[in-house]
């Protein structure tokens, strides 16, 4: 209890670290792959500029080079156009249309999480309803989001409607792969083992409210399960955006990476980053603000009294 | 009286309205990947710049004529090793600024720079030597050698110099994505379609306001699309979906003219297939009927048939096509089985080997070509191991297609299933060349023959057309002995529109180049 802040303060610099590390993996990822944008573009079997191109694109001398440089342009503005994917198109002005779409979506899918984990930790959820819980958390979400194209394809025509793919996105994305199922249960069994405890017991005969009582204790651990659903949602986003052909982040990152656009899929696995990092530094604010407030509350003297 | 005359101006502006059309809707199964005529790699790409840029010649889509809409008159000058062009006054940019002789000479300038790094420049420095702007109407033009078609050279669409900062022209300038060009519509890519609006100039004068371009991706979609009036056109329709679409009494079949042949490419420099004997083999162990029916749905002497058999590098009906050579329509086994054992094969436990080694043939198909003749890979694959062979099946992608089997480094794969397409002039130099000094520049396979080299200088050599196909017959016929290729067949490519949409003129390989026709009201 005394390092309280140990925890919180690791959260922060992981946060810091993660938008710049996970770009410089990506790299190094992107290096290891076959062939490379300037190859393609111009064959050096079948155009003399392939050199001109790669040293343009500072893919001429190395990952490190490559990172570096990209991180120096993005830090002055510059975060340049798209090469292969939207040829053309500027990258800046690519990921701030696509954000917003994202943003939305996991907004949306991370309402049923809320409502099932509030609902759970209020004691609402009959325990007979957990099958039905897990039939619909053992759906794939690959399937679900298959069917719901289908259907939005069959209703909407070959461009869908944007409201419309955003809602069924967001409901298979909150519903299926044990998202909402998992936050119900999870929320359920935190709760569950603290109201177990001697110190509920006792606030009840008091005429304490439990939750009152057990909340505090188990907030970090509940905004902990939070933040992995969160994660997990925005690693689903990517496979629900690509097969409901929404214009988000996940969907350009797919889409970039297939054709190895490195100057889209950069700002695009750095997007991820920071929301990954906004995540986590919630989350060690709220742990910060819980500790303080069990710290604010009197201490019992330990020992027994006189 | 004022009303009346507000009434009268009423009437006309809705009748421009009318007249002009409005938005149609079409689809292809990918978006172009750039606007940028300089680097135009797909179809889908040439398709859509030809909406957006003047070339300074194009063929006339009805009597194949040589025509310009942007120049007035030409001279040959310098002895054939020039041409002096005067462009047609009045032709704007769609900023609106005049088009003058200084852009002709800039795009000619940006392809000869080195530092544009584009395959389609490439391809024009072997042609172009440079040019000279004498005023603003006047370019003159300086070939690198006397040609006899020297106007055919100079298919190139037209750049505003004022559009770049330089002639060192890479493919992610903004230009890919919002271009500027002299043609009948102004482009603008966005993520999920291409927008075409129009822009009246004084050599265009398009019928529809605007066309919008949709990736609608699975083929099935499109059509359910088009027949629910959900958008207007389809480029390009899979044989197995055009029975639906003729059914319908709002839509049209068009032919497209592409001049596209299939092909499986052989690896002469790999093991038992290095043999002419073998390759002449695998032609007859392949059943192209069986193949069409299966792949393609089109059944023996079914009237109108998509599907046209060749015996060598070019369709039937262009002038190259050395009738003279049968095509191979049945697979004939037993003869196959005797070239074979001359070549020193044996087949041991019904499967083909060489020195003891079964032969493992790797095999593959350019990915995107299931749309059209689904199955077919499988369908190959299942031949060949009816023959005797063993076999592993792959498909490749676009980019491996362009990055790996078009260089010819893609040396692990035996046979290659493709397709290529040409425009009016079938040169097919850069396919069958040994891959030498810019020449072979599409050899997937490194194929390499003197003689077949010879026959292609022969045609480079050429003056006139008909020593032109004097030399394309005898390659023809070199071709369906060496096998360097076993030739498959002619496909017809298909467009779909609506009814509503009328004067849509298909021109060959580019498409819209008679767009300003087309006329749409809903």
């Amino acid at each position: 209890m005394k390092r309280w802040w140990l925890r919180p303060l690791v959260r922060f610099v992981a946060a810091l670290v993660l938008p710049v590390a996970v770009p410089f993996l990506c790299v190094l990822l992107l290096w290891a792959l076959p062939g490379d944008p300037a190859s393609i573009i111009c064959p050096p079997e079948s155009c003399s500029g392939t050199e001109e191109l790669a040293r343009r694109w500072n893919l001429d001398a190395g990952p490190g080079h490559y990172f570096w440089s990209w991180i120096s342009g993005v830090a002055q503005g510059e975060w340049g156009n798209s090469w292969r994917l939207m040829t053309g198109m500027g990258v800046r002005a690519l990921v701030e249309e696509s954000v917003p779409n994202t943003l939305m979506l996991l907004g949306l899918a991370f309402i049923p999480v809320v409502v099932g984990s509030l609902v759970a930790a209020l004691e609402l959820v009959n325990e007979r309803v957990d099958p039905v819980l897990q039939v619909i958390g053992a759906v794939p979400g690959i399937l679900l989001a298959l069917l719901a194209a289908a259907w939005q394809t069959l209703t909407f025509g070959p461009d869908g409607e944007r409201m419309a793919g955003l809602l069924l996105g967001a409901a298979v994305l909150g519903l299926a792969d044990g998202v909402f199922s998992g936050a119900v249960l999870g929320t359920r069994s935190l709760f569950g083992s603290e109201r177990r405890q001697r110190y509920v017991g006792v606030a009840v005969l008091r005429g304490e409210r439990i939750i009152e009582n057990t909340l505090p204790n188990v907030a970090p651990a509940f905004i902990g399960q939070l933040r992995a659903r969160g994660v997990q949602l925005l690693s689903g986003a990517v496979v629900i955006e690509v097969v409901l052909r929404i214009d988000g982040v996940g969907d350009l990152l797919w889409q970039a990476t297939l054709v190895q656009d490195f100057g889209l899929v950069m700002p695009v696995v750095t997007a991820f980053a920071l929301f990954s990092s906004a995540l986590l530094l919630v989350q060690a604010v709220a742990e910060i603000g819980v500790a303080l407030l069990v710290r604010r509350s009197p201490r019992v003297p330990l020992g027994g009294a006189a | 009286m004022a009303r009346r005359t507000a009434l009268v101006f009423a009437t006309l502006a809705l009748g421009a309205v009318v007249g002009t059309g409005s938005s149609l809707s079409y689809n292809e199964e990918v978006l172009p990947s750039t606007l940028n005529p300089l680097y135009a790699s797909s179809m889908s790409d040439f398709r859509s710049q030809e909406l957006v840029f003047d070339r300074l010649y194009f063929h006339d889509a009805i009597n194949n004529d040589l025509k310009s809409r942007i120049i007035q008159k030409f001279e040959m000058v310098d002895d054939g090793r020039g041409v002096k062009l005067t462009l047609v006054p009045g032709i704007k940019w769609h900023d609106g600024k005049a088009l003058s002789a200084k852009d002709i000479c800039f795009t000619v300038d940006a392809m000869l720079d080195p530092k544009t790094t584009s395959p389609v420049a490439e391809g024009y420095r072997a042609v172009l030597a440079g040019c000279e702007a004498q005023g603003n109407q006047v370019a003159k033009i300086k070939f690198t050698q006397v040609f006899h078609n020297p106007l055919e050279r100079l298919g190139f669409a037209v750049l505003p110099e004022a559009g770049f900062t330089s002639t060192a022209i890479s493919p992610d300038l903004d230009f890919a994505a919002h271009p500027i060009g002299t043609g009948p519509f102004k482009g603008s890519r966005g993520r999920r379609a291409v927008t075409f609006d129009v822009f009246a100039n004084a050599h265009h004068n398009p019928g529809i306001a605007q066309l919008r371009l949709n990736d609608a991706g699975d083929p099935a979609l499109q059509v359910r699309s088009l027949i629910n009036n959900g958008s207007q056109g389809i480029i390009a329709v899979p044989p197995l979906l055009r029975a639906e679409l003729s059914a319908s009494d709002d839509v049209t079949l068009k032919t497209y003219d592409l001049r596209s042949w299939w092909f499986i490419a052989v690896n002469t420099t790999k093991g038992a297939l290095k043999d002419k004997r073998v390759r002449q083999a695998l032609n007859l162990s392949i059943d192209r009927s069986e193949l069409r029916k299966l792949a393609i749905g089109t059944m023996q002497g079914d009237q109108n048939s998509p599907c046209e058999f060749i015996s060598g590098p070019f369709v039937q009906a262009s002038p190259y096509y050395n009738r003279a050579v049968p095509v191979m329509e049945r697979s004939d086994l037993k003869k196959a089985e005797g070239l074979l054992t001359s070549a020193g094969l044996e087949k041991v436990g019904g499967t083909w080997s060489q020195a003891g080694q079964p032969i493992n043939l790797n095999l593959g198909l350019l990915a995107p070509l299931n749309n059209e003749a689904e199955d077919l890979l499988s369908q190959i694959g299942n031949q060949l191991t009816a023959a005797g062979f063993k076999r592993q099946d792959q498909k490749i992608t676009d980019d491996e297609w362009n990055r790996r089997v078009k260089t010819g480094q893609a040396k692990e794969y035996d046979l290659v299933v493709g397709k290529w397409s040409f425009g009016v002039v079938e040169e097919v130099n850069a396919l069958f060349h040994t891959r030498a000094a810019g020449q072979g520049k599409l050899n997937i396979f490194n194929y390499s023959n003197p003689a077949v080299d010879a026959v292609l200088k022969e045609y480079d050599a050429a003056r006139t057309d008909k020593a032109a196909q004097d030399a394309y017959h005898k390659l023809h016929a070199m071709l369906a002995d060496e096998l360097p290729y076993l030739f498959l067949w002619k496909l017809d490519t298909r467009s779909a529109w609506r009814t509503e949409v009328r004067g849509n003129l298909i021109a060959p390989y580019y498409y819209f180049t008679e767009v300003d026709a087309w006329k749409y009201a809903k």
